[in-house]
């Protein structure tokens, strides 16, 4: 058990101690930062800036009523026809030119939009969307009913999104919050899975290739060798987790406060004034109040969502999953001479995992409650990602225990495998190895 | 103090050791020879539990090999390995750890052999910043820091410059001194009759020859003998002393190599030629380890 210990000692400190993980740790919460930073802006930035100004060539007779501007899109009748319009063009008063035929209300084809760019997927929706409201009103007050009676037509609904917990409580969950969450911890699980599933790989080879295995094992056990590697990793990773949601914690904090009392000076001084940056997000700007709905939800019911529970059950998935996976990788290094004929055995591990991760980002999000939801997160090549995934929506707590069951069996068995197939690999030099030899080596006796 | 005892180890369709037997003696160095392929590696691996064998025991100092012995006995292996990255020093320390050593005590080995093989200065040096030779040097320092009572030794000598090679043979030699017993497996034969007491050859899985060296040579001696004189003399007329296996002319002095009947002694052969020639040389031809070793290899071939 001793041995065990040092062996645990020196896989984590040979590997804490290393620039590239000190960097890796201390770097990512600043990218990840940095990178939401950035997302915040360019959303900010873009709707800020799509600020279309489209000139309507209208040619019909029946559509009177004109099309609507709003603060994205800026519609003006010009009176030229469009010919003239598309050799003006060029000069630059408007982005697009949008053409309406003299159609009848019941085929209203050849509609056409110019513009020096492409006009994107979303103005092309906006356009259609805002002619198709046209013409319905045209239709509808073709079969006699009033403007105001049109008006009164339109409710604005908004869905307040409630689960009815176990104690019968109501909690207030959106679906938006979750499908964060969910999204964050099954990248985060798959990548986690295989980084450090692929650094027990690469220190088993490392320790055949460099032939210090054999002085290894005439101290230790094969098996007590491995699984000092595994766990020792596996602290390695929990280290990194932990020091990830600490630092991401506390740049936060010290951003959310610098921020807000930059704001409160701000206002004091000069309250609409624009500037650069996440923060005014939070000013007054109309296009950061609509940004407010459903940040103000996602907050709301972030506080229903347990992230106690969430990092917990997290962390049991991340070790059991790890587990699960880095035993098949130390058998596969062991298999093998070098990095390189690493590729065939590659491919069997982590299909599963794959398979796992696109199939619980789609499926599962879609559908956290339904039949493939629920195998994919018991069956424990794929419980790992499945259940985090699924986990923010809510689980069942029968379901839950008894995914983790049958993680810590199915761990329990590849460690037992790998560990047959480990002994005898390490040993073998200079063959190229196939599946069915690392079934006669998971044969043979000890 | 270790006996090996009908030990059979079979991989896939190979037999690697076919009930092989040996006695190692306190306190003695022991040569495990045998070419290439013929199972002294396999069996290196039986004694250091490394792995097990299919049948047959172990016997370290009166008890069944177990993973108690793990402390006594140290290991170096053909294939020289150590963690590249990993300081020089850092990397001892774990390696003797590992085999039970306290932190304070194998901090006090360290120093002392690192002062005794002139590497003073390389605690924080790095495995991949040495030459060849010094990291087999730091690879014997951690084979025989916990002072285990064997030592294996595979190939000892190899990538040792002959400077470095004699440091470490001298180090063998004082180790054994203080009662170490070695176990060395080699195929370079002259180290062989520098060092081992004792020799046990294993060719194609089975053990061929066993015995001190002394008395290996012994049996291997045929009575042939070297003579050197001046003069001229009929060897014809020696029928019944000796035989003439072969005649050489060196700078005016003859040279013949004769084998002598089996109940006939050099003294007779002198007393014969003396009256006749005067002779400057005789020797007694005996085989080196290295004649024993083809010979007895060879042998085996021809069956």
């Amino acid at each position: 058990m001793n041995k065990i210990l040092l062996i645990i000692r020196r896989e984590y400190l040979s590997r804490v101690k290393k620039k590239s993980f000190i960097i890796m740790t201390f770097l990512t919460p600043l990218l990840i930062a940095g990178i939401y930073g950035l997302i915040g802006y360019f959303t900010y930035k873009g709707i800020k800036d799509t600020h279309d100004k489209v000139a309507v060539v209208n040619n019909n007779k029946i559509l009177i009523e004109k099309l609507v501007s709003d603060k994205n899109i800026k519609y003006e009748y010009v009176t030229q026809s469009l010919e003239e319009m598309k050799k003006s063009f060029k000069k630059g008063d408007y982005d697009y030119v949008l053409y309406l035929p003299n159609f009848t209300l019941q085929a209203p084809d050849s509609i056409q939009l110019f513009g020096a760019k492409q006009a994107g997927l979303s103005l092309n929706r906006r356009i259609s969307g805002d002619i198709e409201e046209l013409i319905r009103n045209q239709k509808l007050k073709e079969s006699g009913i009033a403007q105001s009676d049109l008006d009164k037509l339109k409710t604005s609904v908004d869905i307040s999104v409630k689960k009815i917990a176990e104690t019968g409580q109501e909690q207030d969950s959106s679906a938006g919050a979750s499908t964060i969450i969910a999204f964050i911890a099954g990248i985060l699980m798959f990548m986690f899975i295989m980084l450090y599933g692929i650094q027990v790989m690469r220190g088993v080879i490392e320790e055949k290739t460099s032939r210090i295995i054999e002085v290894m094992i005439s101290s230790v056990k094969p098996f007590q060798l491995m699984m000092g590697k595994i766990i020792g990793i596996a602290m390695v990773g929990l280290t990194q987790f932990i020091l990830w949601i600490v630092l991401t914690l506390t740049i936060s904090t010290v951003a959310v406060s610098f921020f807000t009392n930059k704001d409160d000076i701000k206002k004091s001084v000069a309250v609409s004034q624009a500037g650069q940056g996440v923060a005014q997000l939070s000013q007054g700007t109309p296009a950061a109040s609509a940004m407010q709905g459903p940040m103000a939800d996602i907050q709301k019911s972030l506080a229903g969502l347990d992230i106690a529970k969430i990092v917990t059950v997290f962390i049991f998935f991340f070790l059991g999953g790890y587990l699960f996976y880095s035993a098949l990788y130390a058998a596969i290094g062991s298999a093998v001479d070098s990095e390189t004929e690493t590729q065939q055995f590659m491919m069997p591990v982590m299909m599963p995992l794959l398979l796992g991760y696109a199939l619980s980002l789609s499926v599962v999000t879609n559908d956290p409650y339904g039949p493939i939801a629920f195998w994919l997160s018991m069956i424990p090549f794929t419980s790992p990602i499945a259940m985090v995934v699924r986990l923010p929506y809510g689980v069942p707590n029968w379901e839950l225990a008894l995914s983790m069951l049958i993680l810590v069996v199915g761990f329990i068995g590849t460690v037992w495998v790998a560990g047959r197939i480990y002994r005898v690999g390490i040993l073998m030099y200079g063959k190229k190895t196939t599946f069915k030899e690392m079934f006669k080596w998971f044969t043979y006796k000890a | 103090m270790l006996s090996v005892k009908n030990i059979v180890k079979q991989y896939a369709t190979h037999r690697a050791l076919d009930n092989v037997s040996l006695e190692v003696e306190s306190g003695k160095i022991f040569g495990l020879l045998g070419p290439n392929g013929a199972g002294k590696t396999s069996l290196i691996r039986i004694i250091t539990q490394i792995t097990a064998p299919d049948s047959g025991e172990v016997i370290f100092n009166g008890k069944r090999l177990n993973s108690d012995h793990i402390s006594q006995i140290g290991y170096l292996p053909e294939e020289r390995g150590l963690y590249k990255k990993m300081e020089i020093g850092e990397q001892i320390l774990y390696l003797s750890k590992l085999k039970g050593l306290s932190t304070a005590e194998a901090t006090k080995r360290i120093k002392f052999w690192f002062e005794k093989l002139e590497m003073k200065d390389w605690w924080s040096k790095k495995v991949e910043d040495l030459s060849k030779g010094m990291q087999q040097k730091v690879q014997f320092v951690a084979t025989i820091l916990h002072q285990p009572e064997l030592i294996i030794l595979d190939e000892p000598f190899s990538g040792f410059d002959p400077v470095n090679a004699n440091i470490i043979k001298n180090e063998i030699l004082e180790l054994n001194k203080q009662g170490a017993t070695f176990i060395f497996s080699t195929h370079r034969m002259e180290s062989v009759e520098e060092l081992c007491d004792h020799i046990a050859l294993i060719h194609q899985s089975k053990k061929i020859l066993d015995g001190s060296v002394d008395e290996i040579k012994g049996t291997y001696r045929n009575n042939t003998y070297w003579i050197e004189y001046e003069g001229d003399y009929n060897t014809n007329s020696a029928n019944g002393i000796f035989e003439v296996l072969q005649t050489e002319q060196v700078k005016g002095k003859t040279l013949i190599k004769v084998q002598l009947q089996p109940d006939k002694t050099a003294n007779e052969v002198l007393s014969l030629l003396l009256p006749h020639v005067s002779i400057s040389r005789l020797d007694e031809v005996i085989p080196t380890m290295n004649d024993i070793f083809i010979d007895k290899v060879k042998g085996q071939d021809h069956e």
